[in-house]
């Protein structure tokens, strides 16, 4: 999905690595990142990210594929020589070293001199804003310093691509914010590639101009941070994002069959048997039954239970055939459990989709006709 | 929020007299807790450690125990000054000394870094890296007699393969003045000490610093250099200091493996001590100090450059 | 490709001492230049011999004392250094060094005349109390390191519940410190059962281990059976050390001590 005009930075097609020969951890990888965007990679712990990342950094080399930075084809290139800055999970700060040194180290590894070294690492710390700390020692610093000296080694050597590896995830709460905003910051200011492996969904969407879902070792989906709510992709995309609702039905054109009749849909899905997925924000719910008249894709529902959110209610009420919905709804809304309540699935907001294949071994669906995404996250 | 109920206090009370910066009920004050627990330890070192060497100082400078007072003075020492066996032992006892730390230094590092390298076989190769570590000295020693001397293992095997045809031929390694056998048997066992230490350390955190400094640029010798070595420097600096001062004040290795004369310092000493006629005892207590005080030169001087040298931990850097 | 030649290197570095020595351990006639014995099975008679299962016992028992006396008396101070920080820290740390680096040789013969004024010569005790010198100080040390990785709470909740000050070392202290512990008892065991100036000044010859006897066969030139000692000396250490290894990681300090023995 680049923009039209932009080139290339960073392009993987078809990388397989496996640890143990049969179980590939990064299987069939295809990742397009287009110059000067952050992309995030998302995905749940264990699912290859960081392994892609090491691979595309040089430190791992892939069983198969194609990794090309800029132009050219970095396979075979070793990783002190990849255009590529990395930041770790940790800061990995070399000890013995001061902050001024741990940033000029690339460049020391260059050769360049002293002079240039300092005053390059001077400008990084400034950037990263640090200006004051060069002469201190690795000790003296605190977590959140210690990265952005990272971040700051990492950016001195001018990289084409710029790989951060949940970098801010050891940090508290409150410092990850700040983080991420200065990560966004420096990476608009200097219009540098970046990916950014996170499993944390929000911090995703936050930070990242197009996100790549990776599942299981293949990218499952890759866009605009909206799209993953308001028209995802897949099945396992849609459920990643959590908390969304889904209807099994059959889809003829714009119009899904399912146990609660027939329900307009948006365009563009696949005819033949697939779930209706809607997220709980793009439901109507009004406490009163249904009347005639009322916008197309309104059932009526019994509450079953409300949770107060702080800034919303969720509100879960049960369907015609036994099935439930979730539904976001103000805080001040007055709805109690047994109310008749109208929901309406506006159906710019529907979109079907094709049902996964089950993996083997995994528990077969349940004979309820709905069913409800379990994870929630943020 | 609930509030905390009263009993809290009593908890508190009843716990304080264990933590040293709470008061608490009747328990014993805290400076004095430390001072018995300290004590045994304290007057083992004290009294046998700290009495043995100011008894060897001071019989150094002719004091006889239990015998009727004399004047004391320097003329051990300056007899022992004079005495070119003396100053020979002294340039033995170093040059071995020296010569055994820096091997089983450089050689302990190696086998660090190469166990380290290995892929599968490397549980194995580091087990078998420890295995000359709970050998007694004495054992190493008549091990190198059997492997080293002119008619050992090695001379036959030299022999088997044509290089020489007779025992003299081969180069004489045991009871030899420069110490050949000696420092074998003091490398074969420190070597995998330094070895061990330094693979633990390496093992701590060192992998994915040099993951860093690889995205950063470096290639495998400034990897080594930048990274690897800050890290090990200390553990290898004090591993040498323990090998040194054993080195230094062995007696069973370089008995066995060297010649009378010259011999190292705490041969003589003890050849001294042994001497019926009781004039020889200051002589051999001026060794004995002289051997402590080398040792102990070494031990602060090392110190004083370690913290110069700021060796820094792997668990402090990888934070 | 390098690595395998240097792997070759490493092991037969560390091995090929030890070949000799088995093989003249079983050894008859061995003279230059056969590279194999005739073998015979007097180094295995020889180490069944009342002298030497004499000196065994002593040496078991001496190294038995030792470390148990080692342990009692230097493990109060490892609790006070891990545990607590003071005034004078340093220095007791660097007090509890200095034996480790001072040859205990020149400590030894300063003190060995008391030792014979005051009756401990040429007795099992006296030795037993000289081989404290090296250990009670490395006990203290191993355990301070153990101590600061206890949590005092445990203690604590112990007492509350009812526990008096013995009942808490047995249940709670011990338990909690007892790899340390292990290690700690485990070398000074080991310094003891390598140890022979020592032995030799204080025992005076009359205490005789088996260090000793191997010292005699060597000087008599008698190599079968030294060799065969040798194994019969090296064998607990190994075994020992092989047992607890799970316990040796080379972080602890307690892999110092290695470069004593």
């Amino acid at each position: 999905m680049s923009p039209p005009g932009s080139s290339v930075a960073l392009a993987v097609r078809g990388l397989r690595i496996a640890y143990r020969p049969g179980h590939p951890v990064v299987d069939g990888v295809d990742l397009t990142v287009a110059a000067g965007t952050l992309t995030a990679l998302l995905g749940p712990s264990g699912c290859g990210k960081t392994t892609l990342l090491k691979a595309v950094a040089g430190l791992l080399a892939p069983d198969a594929g194609e990794i090309h930075i800029g132009s050219g084809s970095v396979l075979g290139v070793p990783a002190e020589r990849r255009p590529v800055g990395l930041v770790f999970q940790k800061p990995l700060l070399f000890g013995h070293l001061t902050i001024g040194d741990n940033v000029a180290f690339g460049l020391r590894m260059r050769g360049l001199a002293r002079r240039v070294r300092r005053a390059r690492a001077a400008q990084m710390l400034e950037l990263v804003g640090l200006p004051e700390l060069a002469r201190r020692r690795v000790g003296e610093l605190s977590g959140g310093q210690e990265q952005r000296v990272a971040l700051a080694r990492a950016l001195v050597l001018d990289p084409q691509v710029l790989l951060l590896d949940e970098p801010f995830s050891q940090l508290d709460a409150d410092l990850r914010g700040r983080m991420r905003e200065l990560l966004r910051t420096i990476q608009r200011e200097l219009a540098i590639t970046t990916v950014f492996v996170t499993h944390d969904q929000a911090e995703a969407v936050e930070v990242a101009d197009t996100i790549a879902l990776m599942l299981d070792g293949r990218i499952e989906a890759h866009g605009p941070p909206a799209a993953f709510y308001t028209h995802p992709a897949t099945l396992r995309a849609a459920r990643f994002f959590g908390g969304t609702n889904e209807i099994p039905g059959t889809l003829t054109d714009t119009a899904f069959d399912c146990g609660l009749g027939r329900l307009l849909v948006g365009a563009g899905g696949r005819d033949g048997p697939g779930v209706l997925v809607v997220r709980p924000e793009a439901l109507r719910l009004r406490v009163r039954a249904a009347a005639p008249g009322a916008p197309a894709n309104t059932v009526a529902a019994t509450v079953l239970g409300v949770r107060f959110r702080g800034t919303h209610q969720s509100v879960r009420a049960r369907l015609p055939g036994g099935g439930t919905v979730t539904a976001t709804v103000p805080p001040a809304l007055r709805v109690e459990i047994g109310d008749e309540a109208a929901v309406q699935l506006p159906p710019a907001a529907c979109h079907v989709l094709p049902t996964e294949p089950h993996p083997p071994g995994a528990r077969a669906p349940a004979t309820d006709p709905t069913i409800e995404s379990e994870r929630s996250h943020a | 929020m609930t509030e905390r109920p009263c009993a809290d206090n009593a908890v508190r009370t009843a716990l304080s007299a264990h933590d040293p910066s709470w008061r608490g009920a009747a328990r014993v004050p805290r400076g004095l807790r430390i001072a018995l627990l300290l004590a045994p330890a304290l007057t083992v070192v004290v009294v046998l450690f700290g009495g043995g060497l100011a008894q060897a100082l001071a019989q150094s400078l002719g004091y006889q125990p239990f015998l009727p007072a004399r004047p004391l003075g320097l003329d051990a020492y300056r007899a022992l000054w004079a005495d070119p066996a003396v100053r020979a032992s002294v340039g033995l006892t170093l040059r071995i000394a020296v010569l055994a730390t820096a091997a089983a230094a450089v050689l302990g590092v190696g086998a660090a870094l190469l166990v380290r390298s290995l892929g599968r076989s490397r549980t194995a190769f580091a087990a078998l890296l420890q295995v000359t570590l709970p050998l007694p000295h004495i054992v190493a020693a008549l091990a190198m007699v059997l492997l080293l001397a002119q008619s050992g293992a090695l001379s036959r095997v030299a022999t088997a393969a044509g290089f020489v045809d007779a025992p003299a031929a081969f180069p004489a390694l045991t009871q030899d003045g420069f110490g050949w056998g000696i420092i074998a048997s003091y490398v074969w066992k420190e070597a995998p000490f330094v070895g061990v230490v330094v693979l633990a350390v390496l093992s701590s955190g060192v992998a994915e610093l040099e993951d860093a400094a690889r995205a950063l640029g470096a290639g495998a010798w400034q990897r080594f250099r930048h990274v690897v070595a800050p890290v090990i420097a200390p553990a290898v600096g004090a591993t040498s200091v323990l090998v040194f001062a054993f080195t230094v004040g062995s007696y069973e290795v370089p008995f066995l493996l060297g010649r009378p004369f010259p011999a190292t310092l705490p041969v003589v000493a003890y050849q001294r001590f042994r001497d019926p006629d009781l004039a020889a005892r200051a002589p051999a207590m001026a060794i004995a100090v002289v051997t402590a005080v080398l040792v102990g030169l070494c031990a602060l001087a090392y110190l004083a450059l370690a913290d110069r040298l700021r060796g820094v931990r792997v668990g402090e850097v990888a934070r | 490709m390098r690595r395998a030649v240097g792997s070759g290197l490493l092991a037969v570095g560390l091995l090929a001492p030890l070949v000799p020595l088995l093989l003249w351990a079983v050894a008859g006639e061995f003279r230059y230049p056969a590279l194999l014995p005739e073998l015979s099975g007097r180094g295995v008679r020889l180490v069944l011999d009342p002298a030497v299962r004499d000196a065994l016992l002593t040496s078991l028992g001496i190294a038995s004392a030792v470390a148990a006396l080692a342990v009692v008396l230097g493990a109060t101070a490892g609790r006070a250094l891990g545990l607590y920080t003071f005034r004078g820290k340093r220095l007791v740390q660097f007090l509890l060094l200095a034996p480790a680096i001072v040859p205990t040789l020149a400590v030894t013969l300063g003190i060995q005349i008391f030792f014979i004024r005051y009756g401990l010569a040429d007795s099992v005790t006296g030795v037993v109390v000289v081989q404290l010198i090296p250990t009670v100080p490395y006990v203290s040390l191993v355990m301070a390191a153990a101590f600061a990785g206890l949590d005092v709470d445990a203690e604590d909740a112990a007492r509350v519940l009812g526990a008096g000050p013995v009942r808490r070392l047995l249940l709670v202290t011990v338990p909690a410190v007892r790899p340390g512990l292990v290690v700690a008892a485990l070398f000074a065991f080991l310094i003891s059962w390598s140890e022979y100036i020592l032995t030799l000044l204080i025992g005076g010859g009359t205490v005789r281990t088996l260090p000793l006897l191997l010292f005699a066969a060597i000087g008599s030139a008698d190599l079968p059976a030294a060799a065969a000692l040798s194994l019969v000396i090296a064998l607990p250490p190994l075994v020992l050390v092989a047992l607890t290894s799970r316990l040796l990681t080379g972080r602890t300090p307690a892999v110092v001590g290695f470069g004593r023995l």
